[in-house]
């Protein structure tokens, strides 16, 4: 199989797949990196990249030790709220379970009696993350601190660096160039692709990691699904600013007049990504939407070339992870038989409109009218499937379950509940349990999170000790 | 619900299994949002064959507070691990649907598919010993399931047999003394309101009217709310599933074990069930009246059961389908009255609780809107679709051609759906990933292996492992099976000690 794009979707792609099938003949096209193709660019990466780094044997504690990655508890978010109230979302449970009620039903019945604190207080990673600090997550399931995940932050030069020397390890044929021309098959297929040095590249399946161009996929057809009126960034600018202090493990997300920006801080200087809507110098373009279809006869796309969305939530490379892990699981024989494609692109599709509306969400029902870029967001039309998620909600806090989910029911609350949406009507069944005892154990759980993190090294002293302790040191989060 | 907003007057109608569990959720749940009659008729009988279910039925357990052994006395219950089908795929095969995984996945990649791998090289082997539950159930042992993940005993669940005519009975008590009213009567007529068409009150034959907003029509078949009131259309299913008939009859147990697991056996028209309770065992013959006369099938389940008959051959009438909307108007229908598939894979009183858990979460906030029917009636169509084209697969997965039957069941089309899904299996052994619903991988993989669908081809990342130190790795977890299963207790033991009645 070849690989189109040697960043890092393309050699996460190669990675995954030459391990998995030793078998197989890997070629990776080494083609510039598009400056547009997010997925290989953003710093950001959800808790689901355990799962992946196990499938590739990339070891979380290395990468910490080697500098190339930071652990990321969640992302705060300033002024994107009606009252500009800043919330917290952090990966993992929010609260515990009393009775038959879900939490943040009581949480919502106590916040309309005043008796509650901010949803994120009730969050172990959003405990930490706001002390500065970080620990693994507790094996025991009694610690209060079990039951949240954190993803990781890389400076994406270095991880992909480190890609490249795992991919050196194993026997993937490497070629450079762009692709000059498309070979087709009879049956719609490609055949081959030519470089523009000449080198002819056959396969059977060709995997698009090139990014929104999609060189290869796109020569299949051109059919684009745009989410413009849901994600309205249209614009990103990528920069390096000077040392911000210590590193933190959260980042921070401050919604600006034309959009909004995150800082990501690194030692030695933070990385700073902006995305807006209109003109500014030195931006790229952003397309959001995505590709029906990923999928198609032997051309897989993969990463920005199949679906490309602002990188809010880090959930870029997420679905291309998550992309090829599946494609891995349904990988069909020489033929691409239209069986296993048709079951690869109906679960894709359920994943990448799962990630769209949860984005559209933070955009469309912020609350914030303040400057150009949100006005008349409120009054946009919204995908029909988080309508009818918002009108459950609305309703009485209730969340219909999704197929191939990205971000779970905590995560979902953590934005609707953060950005000030409560639900128009209380459950009934939270009547099962009686105010005051709801808000004392609420507020039991609050305070035991609240005092946590005195108790816990400082975060650099905590990344110091996993240095010096490589052997008894972390363990995945998920 | 809404500071000071009156609770909600609910009124159930009939007294069977559906009817009782609404009656015990409700009052469990939702008292202080409701209040909750039931009307029933002791003129009138309960169908009561739903004496199978599936694990699901232990979380309505433990979400009521009942004691497990209490509630397993009083109904006659045993343990149960899976269903045993006989004679699908074709006479003389038999495989179990286990309530549990086959094996442990290895590197990402589901056991079968290594299982699929050596059988193609020349392994013979059975799936289904890599199954605790069936090696259990082989072995008539029974053992509460693990809590520990690194345990083989970890990998399945277990549900119960018991006698549905006690069940009811039983879960009357439970509300009867949480304050459910009860009423005794049959409903003479029943009132609209005029303006909003919505149903205003029953009217007995004693003359009594009962009043209510919400009413939750557990009337059975005939569907005397939803069906006779409000005319809720039918959706006819029975061009893919024939059965529409069912002959039933007790029996004494046999000398011997009492069977952790239900058995199916399938028959000239239809199949027959065998389900061994504490103090005897029921059977019934589930068929097709367009390919069998009644005689001729109660005569064929008389010849087959095993113990001294306990009361005469039973009648019973259907038809597989569902409304169109089980929800309409202030009415919403719960078991029978709201659809009906046969009991082959034990689903008739999930169908009622999954019905009963949505009312629940979708209780009328303060008032019943749109938007909360059209949600109960999605997730509702949704769970009867998914298992209607599992039970089609019983039927079609088939080289049987002895009988009219048969051959129309192995020979129609099926739902575009399933056959998506067979063809998907059969190509690599792939079953479509859902994660809602009822029956995930497991339950599929068993029923096509079990019934001769064999997959050409296995996942490629299945070949990374050398033939022989996969094939050791596959003796161990045999022999670990084994190992686990050997101590249990004999499942009479067990139930004698645990939960004797």
């Amino acid at each position: 199989m070849a690989v189109v794009g040697a960043g890092i979707v393309g050699l996460s792609a190669a990675l995954a797949f030459a391990r998995a099938l030793p078998g197989a003949e890997v070629t990776l096209v080494d083609l510039p990196v598009d400056p547009a193709a997010l997925a290989d660019r953003m710093p950001g990466a959800l808790p689901t990249i355990h799962r992946f780094h196990a499938a590739i044997g990339i070891d979380e504690p290395d990468l910490v030790r080697r500098g190339i990655a930071l652990h990321h508890l969640g992302t705060r978010f300033e002024n994107w709220s009606a009252d500009g109230a800043p919330w917290f979302h952090a990966y993992g449970d929010h609260g515990v379970p009393a009775g038959p009620a879900a939490f943040h039903i009581l949480w919502a019945r106590a916040r309309r009696r005043g008796k509650a604190r901010p949803f994120d207080r009730y969050a172990a990673g959003a405990a930490l993350a706001e002390a500065g600090k970080f620990v693994h997550p507790s094996a025991d399931p009694n610690s209060p601190l079990a039951s949240f995940l954190y993803g990781l932050r890389f400076d994406p030069d270095l991880y992909r660096e480190r890609l490249r020397s795992a991919a050196d390890a194993l026997p993937i044929r490497w070629a450079k160039g762009m692709v000059a021309a498309v070979g087709r098959r009879a049956d719609g297929g490609v055949a081959a692709l030519v470089l523009d040095g000449g080198q002819r590249i056959e396969a059977d399946l060709f995997i698009d990691c090139a990014g929104p161009s999609a060189p290869v996929r796109s020569k299949l057809d051109e059919r684009f699904e745009s989410w413009a009126d849901a994600l309205p960034c249209d614009r990103l600018l990528i920069g390096r600013q000077a040392d911000v202090g210590p590193p933190l493990p959260a980042d921070v997300v401050t919604a600006l007049a034309d959009g909004w920006r995150r800082l990501s801080g690194f030692p030695g200087g933070a990385i700073r990504v902006e995305a807006i809507t209109g003109e500014r110098e030195g931006g790229v373009a952003l397309r959001p939407g995505c590709r029906p279809e990923p999928w198609l006869s032997n051309v897989l796309a993969v990463g920005d070339a199949a679906v490309a969305v602002d990188p809010l939530e880090n959930a870029n490379l997420h679905l291309a992870h998550s992309a090829i892990l599946r494609a891995l699981e349904l990988l069909p024989g020489r033929d691409c038989h239209p069986l296993e494609l048709r079951e690869y692109n109906r679960r894709t599709e359920q994943e990448t409109r799962g990630v769209r509306d949860f984005l559209a969400l933070h955009y469309l029902r912020s609350g914030r009218r303040d400057g150009r870029f949100w006005q008349g967001l409120a009054q946009r039309p919204v995908p029909s499937s988080l309508a009818h998620m918002l009108e459950q909600f609305a309703a009485r806090g209730r969340l219909p379950f999704r197929e191939e989910e990205s971000f779970d029911r905590h995560s979902w609350l953590a934005v609707l509940l953060g950005m000030g949406l409560l639900p128009d009507r209380e459950d009934p069944i939270a009547g099962a349990v009686g105010d005051e005892e709801a808000e004392a154990a609420m507020e039991r759980h609050a305070r035991t999170l609240a005092t946590l993190p005195a108790r816990l090294p400082t975060y650099p002293d905590y990344l110091a000790r996993m240095v010096r302790a490589p052997a008894t040191s972390a363990r995945p989060g998920t | 619900m809404t500071q000071g907003a009156p609770r909600r007057r609910v009124v159930i109608l009939g007294g069977g299994t559906a009817g009782w569990m609404t009656a015990a959720a409700l009052v469990r749940l939702l008292p202080h949002a409701c209040t909750v009659r039931l009307v029933e008729s002791a003129d009138i009988g309960i169908v009561g064959v739903g004496e199978a279910t599936l694990p699901h039925l232990r979380t309505f357990v433990e979400m009521l507070g009942l004691d497990e052994a209490e509630f397993m006395r009083a109904t006659q219950a045993t343990f149960k691990l899976g269903i045993e089908f006989r004679d699908f795929g074709r006479p003389g095969d038999r495989y179990l649907h286990p309530f549990g995984s086959f094996g442990t996945e290895l590197g990402g990649v589901h056991f079968h598919h290594y299982w699929l791998r050596l059988r193609a090289e020349g392994r013979q082997d059975d799936l289904f010993a890599y199954s605790i539950a069936n090696v259990m159930a082989a072995a008539n042992r029974f053992a509460p399931p693990s809590a520990d993940p690194d345990s083989p005993l970890s990998t399945y669940s277990y549900a119960y047999q018991f006698d549905a005519t006690l069940f009811a009975p039983y879960l009357r008590d439970y509300c009867v003394a949480r304050g459910v009213g009860r009423i005794e009567g049959r409903v003479v007529d029943v009132e609209r309101d005029p303006a909003t068409g919505d149903i205003a009150a029953l009217r007995l034959e004693s003359g009594e009217r009962i009043e209510g907003d919400l009413f939750v029509d557990c009337s059975g078949f005939v569907g005397l709310l939803i069906g006779r009131a409000l005319e809720a259309e039918w959706e006819d299913w029975s061009h893919w599933l024939p059965c529409d008939r069912a002959v039933a009859m007790p029996c004494a147990s046999p000398p011997g074990p009492v069977e952790p697991y239900t058995r199916a056996t399938a028959m000239s028209a239809g199949w027959r069930w065998r389900i061994p309770l504490q103090h005897r065992v029921g059977n019934g013959y589930v068929y097709s009246s367009a390919h069998i006369s009644d005689e001729a099938a109660a005569d064929a389940l008389v010849a087959a059961v095993e113990g001294e008959p306990m009361a005469a051959p039973r009648l019973l009438r259907f038809r597989a389908g569902r409304r169109r909307r089980s929800w309409v108007r202030n009415v919403v229908s719960v078991g029978l009255a709201s659809g009906f598939l046969e009991p082959l894979e034990s689903t008739s009183i999930y169908l009622a609780q999954a019905a009963i858990m949505r009312l629940v979460e979708l209780f009328p906030n303060p008032a019943i809107c749109d938007a909360d029917r059209d949600e109960f009636n999605r997730l509702v169509d949704f769970e009867y679709d998914r298992i209607r084209d599992f039970l089609i697969l019983h039927y079609h997965a088939t080289t049987r051609d002895d009988s009219s039957f048969w051959n129309h069941v192995r020979t129609m089309d099926v739902p575009d759906s399933l056959a998506e899904r067979m063809d998907l299996f059969r190509r690599a052994g792939r079953i479509a990933k859902y994660s809602e619903g009822l029956f995930f991988e497991p339950s599929w993989l068993a029923v096509y292996l079990g019934q001769g669908v064999v997959p050409e081809g296995w996942d490629q990342r299945a070949d990374n492992i050398a033939t022989d130190a996969l094939g050791a790795a596959m003796d161990r977890l045999r022999a670990r099976i084994a190992g686990a299963v050997a101590p249990m207790p004999d499942h009479k033991q067990f139930l004698a000690a645990r939960a004797a009645a």
